[in-house]
């Protein structure tokens, strides 16, 4: 590596500044989706939600915007504590593993398009800056998957270390539910590989604004796979069994208090926002809106390089407000329900879209010289129409009040002896 | 090397973060130990049994199926990438490297169905029911 102002510019200090923007700007919107979700809450149950904290000393209380400050203050101030049943390194790495790992996904999620070149900043002086960490990373969905799969791995490991039962209960579940639908994930995400030819989430972004029309009108089975894989992934509402309240009091974050607890909940709603971000990313478009954002990442003015940030963040901003929705709409799924609905829908599903998207796109240069640009409406109608059949199929093979009925009458044993004999 | 290296920082970055985090509430909160906040938090009641127990054998086989459906799904991957991209497979068969894009295709079908059937299987089977 070349140690000379330029390279050094371009290789350490610009990703280094990114770094610190991004670190910054995602653990205070998290904090402040937090307080947004409340007040979605407050909303959605026609009462008020936190509206007091503002300034302190003063009674000027700014609608409650200083409340995310008070709790992280409160949380700072509580007391570090370790319980003495568990087993100690396992259970402080856990927090400390899920933070790293939700946080350093957006190594390769692009924040925004480029920037132009700063003239008078040795070496960003000449080509426009990425607004991406780790630019030129190839297969940066790989890299997306292997992190959400590290994700796991702490929620069982602080499970298991709690050496609580409830703990233990709520760590089995989720790693369960989390490999369960991290299928219908990749084979949402497979289709949009498909037609873009790469899985680099810039180059997909791009594409899209090239031609204009973005993946979710091409492929809209595949959307809603991996939208319901997405939810279940950021154990959001309907798939929150993890943590069920009512059931496993904390889940596998119950034994953990303070700022460990903290790092869990951050965590929780980083999950969130990437799989917001993923979702504009690959079905919407990510920073294109028609005939506002043009589509060239060579030559572009510093108005369209913010404009193009503004439209990325509106749109994860209304996934996420389409998320704080969804919470207050839809009961929890059972267990069984949960495990039904990823194998038995979703996979087959998606099956169904990456074939529909292969034959389309293994057909779609014969049909293009035939249809010119026609040839995205006939890909739209196949691709709708595949949607409302799988639909259809879906809702006749398993009709859904067959799902709610009673679960078959379980066995029971007198004694626990009694139990571990029929092994 | 440099294509790693902002990936390495941001880890590195959020590391430092998490533990900060964590030795910062250590110095800052209170210490205080007690016989009952020791104890393995149940709602109040006293722990029974040790936690470290045999578990159900359904979680077992959720692992197993996610194992080979995901590797299943790697296998995918690749000819995914490569179907649209100017140097996969395109490049490829003018090169002379594979017969035809058709033989691609077919291959990547039978793939597919083989994958399809392996999930009737163990759908008929019983794998996917959570009894």
């Amino acid at each position: 590596m070349a140690t000379d102002l330029p390279s050094l510019m371009q290789n350490v200090v610009a990703p280094l500044v990114k770094i610190v923007l991004l670190i910054g700007g995602l653990m205070t919107a998290a904090a402040y989706f937090v307080l947004l979700e409340r007040w979605m809450a407050a909303w959605v149950q026609d009462r008020r939600g936190p509206n007091r904290v503002g300034i302190p000393l003063t009674r000027i209380k700014l609608l409650g915007l200083g409340q995310p400050l008070a709790d992280g203050i409160k949380f700072i101030t509580k007391e570090e504590y370790t319980p003495a049943h568990v087993d100690k390194p396992i259970y402080i790495l856990a927090p400390i593993v899920i933070l790293a790992a939700a946080l350093a996904i957006f190594a390769v999620i692009p924040f925004g398009s480029v920037l132009p070149p700063i003239p008078g900043i040795p070496g960003l002086d000449k080509e426009p800056i990425p607004l991406l960490v780790a630019p030129g990373l190839d297969p940066s969905l790989v890299f997306v998957f292997a992190l959400s799969s590290i994700a796991v791995f702490p929620v069982i490991l602080g499970g298991w270390a709690s050496n609580n039962k409830y703990s233990f209960l709520g760590g089995l579940r989720s790693s369960a539910q989390l490999i369960a639908y991290e299928i219908p994930l990749g084979l949402g995400i497979l289709g949009v590989a498909l037609v873009s030819g790469s899985i680099r989430l810039d180059k997909v972004i791009v594409d899209q604004a090239a031609s204009g029309v973005w993946n979710a009108f091409l492929q809209p089975l595949g959307l809603l796979v991996f939208v319901v894989a997405a939810f279940a992934e950021a154990a959001r509402l309907p798939f929150d069994l993890p943590e069920a309240e009512q059931e496993l009091i904390g889940g596998y974050h119950t034994e953990y208090a303070g700022l460990k607890l903290l790092l869990f909940l951050v965590a929780e709603f980083l999950h969130m926002i990437t799989a917001a971000f993923l979702i504009v990313i690959l079905f919407f478009g990510g920073w294109h809106l028609w005939g506002l954002t043009g589509f060239s990442e060579e030559s572009i003015s510093w108005a369209q390089a913010l404009l193009r940030i503004a439209v990325l963040s509106a749109k994860v901003f209304l996934v996420i407000l389409f998320f704080m929705m969804v919470r207050w709409s839809w009961p929890r799924f059972r267990f069984d329900q949960l495990m039904a609905l990823a194998w038995k829908v979703l996979l087959p599903l998606g099956l169904v879209n990456l074939v529909v998207v292969a034959v389309m796109v293994e057909y779609g240069g014969t049909l293009k010289s035939q249809f010119g640009g026609g040839v995205y409406w006939i890909f739209a109608i196949s691709g709708w129409l595949a949607l409302i059949a799988a639909w259809v199929v879906a809702a006749l093979v398993s009709p859904s009040h067959d799902d709610n009925t009673p679960r078959r009458a379980a066995q029971k044993f007198d004694t626990e002896a009694e139990f571990y004999r029929t092994f | 090397m440099q294509l790693f290296l902002p990936i390495l920082m941001f880890v590195a970055a959020s590391t430092v973060l998490a533990g900060g985090l964590l030795f910062l509430g250590g110095l800052i909160g209170p210490s205080r130990a007690g016989k009952v906040k020791e104890m393995p938090y149940e709602s109040g009641m006293d722990p029974i049994h040790d936690t470290r127990r045999r578990f159900d054998v359904r979680f077992h086989l959720v692992a197993i199926a996610f194992l080979i459906f995901d590797v299943e799904l790697l296998f995918l991957y690749p000819w995914a990438v490569a179907s649209r991209n100017p140097q996969g497979i395109d490049a490829a068969v003018s090169a002379g490297l594979i017969g035809s894009r058709g033989l691609v295709f077919a291959e990547v079908i039978v793939f597919i169905a083989l994958l399809a059937l392996g999930f009737v299987y163990a759908l008929r089977k019983g794998v996917f029911q959570w009894r």
